[in-house]
């Protein structure tokens, strides 16, 4: 079998569990989001202009607190069960063993991120245009840095019995470009509308989640160990 | 009985003791020195007026805060190639020296911030967001420390988390810079230029943090040396009582 098959059976196995457990871990962390949402509409007056400056930061916050939970199940139930021994002691090479994990957990990070975006727009009154793919698409191109760097700490963060505070306190600090990118290009589509710098953000993203991926991939053999 | 890896442990924590004893006779003098240089030597600056002075211990403790910072970094990689513990007590060690003088950094800061840029925390200055964030990842790397276990587990993943923490440092500046150049200028460059006096005030004091450091890290390695060797020590002990009974 070629790296790309061993790497989508992982990655459908966790997805298959996910669908199985009829959805319980992603529904609570959309409804976790959406909370999130309900409590900015409390704190700021949704029609006023301060809000609407301050909207790409509060869809990022719904964005990347649920996000987090969402990489903690991701081990959480591979140590439950015992199953990541298994999987450590299957002949696959660790870097496709990493791969295979941060391919579900992008794929799940990106189902929860659109939907979160999709009550964002109705929440907070904007437009259904074109410019909304923009904005799909900086989640895109975040979310597979974030899961970079998050699979392998989740990895890490799995064994200790803190790990739901633990993991974002390791994973934000370090997100800080990605999180800057990705902010700074959502605040160009939604407030100021113009394209030019948006560029800027989605290289400057690229190559972020290059470098985290890269990290990522390298460290993940050091984290599963023996 | 392997009593002998201990005694070379409890020797070489002893040679960390005397390393720093020998150190401290430099330090008093140069501190002395720096103090002077700092507060007598170095002009007032015209504009900025006393307040400017804390600039020397501010930029020594910066410095020191980077070099702590790549000694967590330098230890994290040579642990992961070499498994010795020794680079963990060297990573351990620095990372809290780091974060101690980081902490300074952002009191220094301030103080002279707020009579010169007239405000305590310049958000948009690339290097105050850095070393903020610096200061964020050191104290999670401390956490990490604290919430595992003792082990040879503790020490990969430690190392793994210094690394990726040490090499984010130059990206989050680059975005910071970069995210702040579409929003409005707080600040225009700091603008003096420095006396020669000011320069060597600042020589003398970047010296004298730098022992500092390396004294404190020979402290706090010796300190860590013994307490692995006790903790052995007491493993074994128990380990005697078991077989005796």
């Amino acid at each position: 079998m070629n790296h790309i098959t061993l790497i989508w059976i992982i990655a459908e196995k966790d997805l298959r569990i996910e669908y199985r457990s009829r959805q319980q871990a992603f529904l609570t962390t959309l409804f976790f989001a959406l909370l999130i949402l309900v409590i900015f509409i409390f704190a700021f007056d949704p029609g006023s202009r301060a809000t609407r400056d301050a909207s790409p930061g509060i869809l990022w916050v719904a964005l990347l607190f649920p996000g987090v939970i969402q990489l903690n199940r991701s081990f959480q139930t591979e140590i439950e069960e015992g199953t990541l021994c298994g999987m450590i002691l299957s002949p696959v090479d660790r870097g496709v063993l990493f791969l295979g994990k941060l391919v579900a957990n992008w794929i799940f990070l990106v189902i929860i991120d659109l939907l979160i975006l999709l009550a964002f727009v109705i929440f907070f009154n904007f437009a259904f245009s074109s410019q909304l793919l923009w904005i799909v698409l900086l989640i895109v191109l975040a979310s597979v840095g974030i899961t970079g760097v998050g699979t392998l700490f989740a990895a890490m963060v799995s064994s200790i019995h803190t790990r739901e505070v633990l993991l974002p306190i390791l994973l934000f600090p370090i997100l800080v470009p990605i999180i800057l990118a990705a902010l700074s290009g959502t605040q160009e589509i939604l407030i100021r509308e113009q394209m030019q710098s948006l560029n800027r953000s989605i290289q400057l993203l690229v190559g972020f989640d290059v470098i985290f991926l890269a990290a990522g991939f390298l460290l993940f053999e050091y984290v599963v160990g023996d | 009985m392997s009593w002998e890896i201990e005694h070379i442990l409890t020797r070489s924590a002893a040679r960390y003791l005397r390393i720093t004893g020998w150190l401290l006779i430099p330090l008093y003098f140069l501190m002395v020195l720096a103090l002077y240089g700092a507060f007598l030597y170095a002009p007032t600056e015209k504009v900025m007026g006393e307040v400017q002075r804390i600039f020397y211990f501010h930029v020594g403790a910066a410095w020191n805060a980077f070099l702590a910072f790549f000694g967590v970094f330098l230890g994290g990689l040579a642990y992961l190639i070499t498994r010795k513990q020794w680079w963990d007590h060297l990573a351990a060690a620095s990372a809290e020296i780091g974060v101690v003088f980081t902490t300074i950094v952002l009191t220094t800061g301030p103080i002279w911030a707020k009579p010169v840029w007239n405000t305590w925390w310049p958000w948009g200055d690339p290097r105050v967001m850095t070393t903020m964030v610096l200061w964020l990842i050191y104290i999670a790397y401390l956490i990490l420390r604290s919430s595992l276990p003792e082990g040879e587990k503790k020490y990969r993943y430690c190392a793994v988390f210094g690394i990726i923490g040490f090499l984010d440092v130059p990206i989050v500046w680059f975005s910071i810079r970069w995210w702040r150049t579409i929003h409005p200028l707080v600040i225009t460059g700091t603008g003096a230029q420095l006396e020669p006096e000011m320069i060597h005030a600042l020589v003398v004091s970047v010296i004298t943090f730098t022992l500092l450091y390396l004294s404190l890290l020979m402290l706090r390695m010796a300190m860590r040396l013994n307490s692995s060797l006790a903790e052995e020590v007491g493993q074994r002990l128990l380990e005697e009582r078991v077989e005796r009974v």
